[in-house]
């Protein structure tokens, strides 16, 4: 009777420890839950055979070792002791989860070209994409990387691709608008993560994409179609094998024909184009660099980073470092070329930190927030403050308490006096000289919730590098 | 089982989509081959040559 008692309780313990992923619930096939810290994924009995299916035809050992799908172990356990569990898997641990409203033009490319090549080794070994959204694919070691294990299922070659209109609308869409109108409108996903709708697409598109016939095909003519084309869906003739080899190699010069015209933003060209001396960088590099080997600390967040001068110093001192700015150019020119230098350690991403990516989804639970998402052990902030402060109107105190909240130990900032020309543009139209900003103000603001350990003057500038550490309480 | 295929909504009309988009690739892939052929039949002994100079230049 005992042993009956401890087990049930057993059970029940296990039951409620477990936390369903608030995103995890439009695939029946299974889902995404954490445990003690650690995210699982459950197969359900209805995906058993698909998934048999996927282990035995060797794709999902093919697409692991190519660095295309996260890779995971089996658990023999039934975590969440519901009856429905087939399998539970204990998939590759990420370090952090990025949202393709955040990414870049070549990210969101790299990522639909995933997509079309995860579709074309599928069918190679009897098996389709079922969803083909930019949710399930995530950036680490360098790559694009699929992360949901339940994304295939067996080939029926009489049917169409079944994702092929999420595919249109989430990628696609997209890229269209990026590259005829701005990629800024990629963060327009926001509002539409299940896709853009083709109607709102091509009422967008100008008239010169008129001419591009891939336009007309997977844009245009689904528009044409009457509302009841819906209906005559079964009725369409069976697909084959042929068709469907046609339309992925059609989709694939599609994606890769597609690119940005080049354009300069305010920032793309900024060290090429500014005051901004070789010999202040290179001694900034080294204060930097040598203060980043001393901490203790495994990731850092550089913001505003530009075209990641900095956070490539952190990245390559073995520190996983998230960097991010405002300017998709940029992280377009930062992305590429660490993909070119295969460095690993760092991701890109576009955020404005002052208007950062928010919760979104069902109860505002789906999608966390940027900042959430990020919590680095050291925050960079170099050549910013002034931006922030002069540019964006945010006091120094509310910079402060933003560094202390998102921050969990250390801070490597920059003080830009008025005397740095840069900081003089910036208050060139503004009313800004009776406000307090000096070196001295700038301690004392800082003082209450952190300890200044090192400070530099920039050789070269008036500027000052400070390391601090947090301390205190917040304000 | 069909609740399960379509948990994700193909789109209205995706697949008659999907049936034109195959039907005028396919047509584009007949004219393609054709053409290919045109053009090799025109053109193929030139690419014989290559290799020989490609040969030559390695020799120097």
């Amino acid at each position: 009777m005992a042993g009956k008692k401890t087990i049930s309780r057993v059970t029940i313990k296990k039951m409620s420890r477990y936390k369903k992923h608030p995103a995890s619930y439009r695939d029946p096939s299974g889902f995404v839950f954490e445990q003690d810290g650690i995210y699982y994924r459950q197969v359900n009995k209805m995906y058993a055979a698909n998934y048999e299916l996927l282990i035995k035809s060797g794709l999902y050992d093919l697409l692991v070792k190519a660095n295309k799908m996260l890779s995971h172990t089996e658990v023999e356990e039934n975590l969440t002791g519901q009856e429905d569990w087939y399998k539970t898997l204990l998939p590759e641990q990420l370090r952090f989860i990025s949202y393709p409203y955040e990414w870049c033009f070549s990210q969101w490319k790299d990522a639909a070209l995933l997509t079309l090549e995860l579709l074309q080794t599928a069918l190679d070994h009897g098996m389709i994409l079922k969803d083909a959204t930019p949710f399930n694919i995530q950036f680490a070691d360098g790559g694009p990387l699929l992360i949901d294990s339940l994304s295939f299922e067996k080939y029926d070659e009489t049917k169409p691709w079944v994702a092929y209109h999420q595919f249109i609308e989430c990628f696609i869409a997209p890229l269209l608008l990026a590259r005829y109108q701005s990629a800024d409108l990629l963060r327009m996903f926001q509002l539409y993560p299940d896709g853009i709708p083709l109607r709102l697409v091509a009422g967008m598109l100008p008239f010169k994409s008129f001419l591009n016939i891939q336009v007309w095909l997977h844009i245009r003519l689904p528009n044409m179609l009457p509302a009841g084309a819906g209906a005559a869906q079964k009725k369409a003739p069976a697909f084959s094998r042929k068709k469907m080899k046609h339309l992925i190699s059609n989709l694939f010069s599609f994606v890769q024909s597609l690119s940005l015209s080049p354009v300069k933003t305010q920032w793309n060209n900024y060290y090429d184009e500014t005051i901004l001396s070789d010999a202040y960088l290179s001694a900034k590099k080294k204060i930097v660099e040598a203060w980043l080997r001393e901490l203790p600390a495994s990731t850092v967040l550089d913001l505003g980073t530009n075209t990641g001068l900095f956070a490539e110093v952190a990245a390559l001192t073995g520190k996983y470092t998230i960097a991010v700015d405002a300017d998709t150019a940029c992280i377009d020119k930062l992305y590429t070329r660490c993909r070119k230098e295969k460095i690993n350690d760092l991701t890109a991403l576009c955020s404005d930190i002052v208007n950062p990516a928010p919760a979104i989804g069902w109860q505002n639970g789906e999608r966390t927030a940027f900042l959430e998402r990020a919590r680095p052990d050291i925050v960079l902030a170099l050549a910013l403050v002034h931006h922030l402060v002069i540019g964006r109107n945010i006091s120094l105190q509310q910079l402060v308490s933003f560094f202390y909240a998102h921050t969990t130990n250390f801070l490597i900032i920059e003080f830009i006096p008025l005397s740095d020309e840069k900081a003089h543009q910036l208050t060139l139209h503004r009313d800004f000289q009776d406000r307090a900003y000096n070196e001295d103000v700038f301690e004392n603001s800082f003082s209450d919730c952190f300890a200044i350990e090192e400070k530099a003057v920039v050789p070269f500038s008036d500027r000052i590098l400070y390391r601090m550490k947090k301390t205190g309480i917040p304000l | 089982m069909l609740s399960y295929l379509l948990y994700i909504d193909p789109g209205s009309g995706s697949y008659l989509v999907q049936a034109i988009i195959a039907a005028v690739l396919g047509i584009a892939f007949y004219f393609k081959t054709i053409w290919l052929r045109i053009k090799l039949f025109f053109g193929g002994r030139k690419k014989d040559n290559q290799p020989g100079n490609h040969k030559e230049n390695e020799q120097v």
